[in-house]
């Protein structure tokens, strides 16, 4: 890797990390979530400034190409993050169903004694 | 014995007054609750014209969600037994003594209107309906160890332990077939009761033809899921 393209990938994994920083400042991001995300762009400033990093990892476990053990693990973190969103989709539901039931009834139950007042 | 009747409906705005008016034909002492399943058409302003007791739910859960307000109201106000009874008339009001009948007596918990227990309805439903239901029924014979002629039928009535277990959890998008399994696995002795009922007057069925085949993987997943919990359970004890 030339020293060029390795300041320019440091360059934007700064900004990536940078991008998270800061929506979690604003309160965009709960920081939770942002755990994860920060800990990629780390581990991508690590590999690129150690040289060979993640070519002596993949050598140690055996991938013969260093690319199919990129991509083993990023597909298998990705199943991982949808697989835990599903997760987080679903409960979110059960907790919005259930809202929306003691709203409406709360409502039916106001408007009821409203009605019984006027009378 | 204080008895409601659970209403949903979702865009019944031709059927719901009928409906209502004629449970109130049948017995004046009779509680309904209408839950309008955040309908698209007029069916809200039919009922508030009508000053029909409704609960409004401020967005569509589909049947399961609205079914369950049903039984999370009935719980709040210590109704005895509540009774399920669709919106589009396609019950007949006539069978509630029926279904209420064995629950009263303190013989079961959950009784189910079936439409195939004896030729007491002349409406069957469509053939391939049938056949799904037959799949459904042997389902739960083989997993719940239970017999159920009718396992989709929404006319249904249970006591007050069935109106907590209900208001606590309940299957939301296709909950009949489901909600059996459930009560089996909380040991709800259930029985069924043959009732007819009505083509529908108006308005669609909720389970639409192209969604038969995702319906009957989505429920036969769900019993077999749920009576592998079950099993646990009594290997638990």
């Amino acid at each position: 890797m030339s020293d060029t393209l390795k300041i320019l990938l440091i360059l934007i994994t700064l900004i990536y990390l940078f991008v998270i920083i800061k929506a979690v400042k604003k309160r965009k991001m709960h920081i939770n979530y942002s755990i994860f995300w920060i800990f990629t762009g780390v581990v991508l400033i690590v590999s690129i400034l150690i040289p060979n990093f993640i070519e002596n990892i993949s050598n140690f476990l055996g991938f013969e190409k260093t690319s199919n053990m990129v991509f083993c693990i990023a597909i298998f973190i990705l199943f991982y993050l949808v697989l835990n969103l599903t997760n987080i989709v679903s409960k979110q539901y059960q907790q919005i169903v259930k809202l929306i039931q003691e709203v409406s009834i709360l409502k039916a139950d106001s408007n009821k004694e409203d009605n019984n007042e006027n009378k | 014995m204080k008895v409601l009747i659970i209403i949903p409906a979702y865009n019944e705005e031709e059927n719901i007054l009928g409906v209502c008016n004629n449970i109130k034909k049948y017995d004046e002492n009779l509680d309904y609750i209408v839950i309008n399943d955040g309908s698209t058409d007029d069916t809200l302003k039919v009922c508030k014209d009508n000053k029909l007791n409704c609960i409004n739910l401020i967005s569509n859960l589909g049947i399961g969600g609205a079914v369950q307000t049903g039984y999370k109201y009935a719980y709040e106000k210590d109704y005895d037994i509540a009774i399920q009874f669709d919106g589009d008339g396609q019950h007949d009001i006539n069978y509630i003594h029926t279904i209420c009948e064995k629950i009263k007596k303190n013989e079961v918990d959950f009784c189910i209107g079936s439409r195939f227990i004896d030729n007491t309805s002349s409406f069957k439903s469509t053939f391939s309906r049938r056949v799904g239901i037959k799949i459904i029924s042997s389902m739960l014979k083989m997993f719940c160890n239970i017999k159920i002629t009718d396992p989709t039928s929404g006319f249904r009535a249970g006591n007050k332990k069935v109106i907590e277990l209900f208001s606590k959890c309940y299957p939301t998008d296709y909950p009949e077939p489901e909600s059996i399994v459930f009560l089996v696995n909380n040991s709800i002795r259930i029985s069924e009761a043959p009732v007819s009922m009505n083509e529908r007057q108006s308005g669609k069925s909720s389970i639409y033809a192209w969604k038969s085949v995702y319906y009957m993987i989505r429920v036969s997943l769900a019993i077999i899921i749920d009576s592998l919990t079950l099993s646990k359970i009594r290997r638990g004890k």
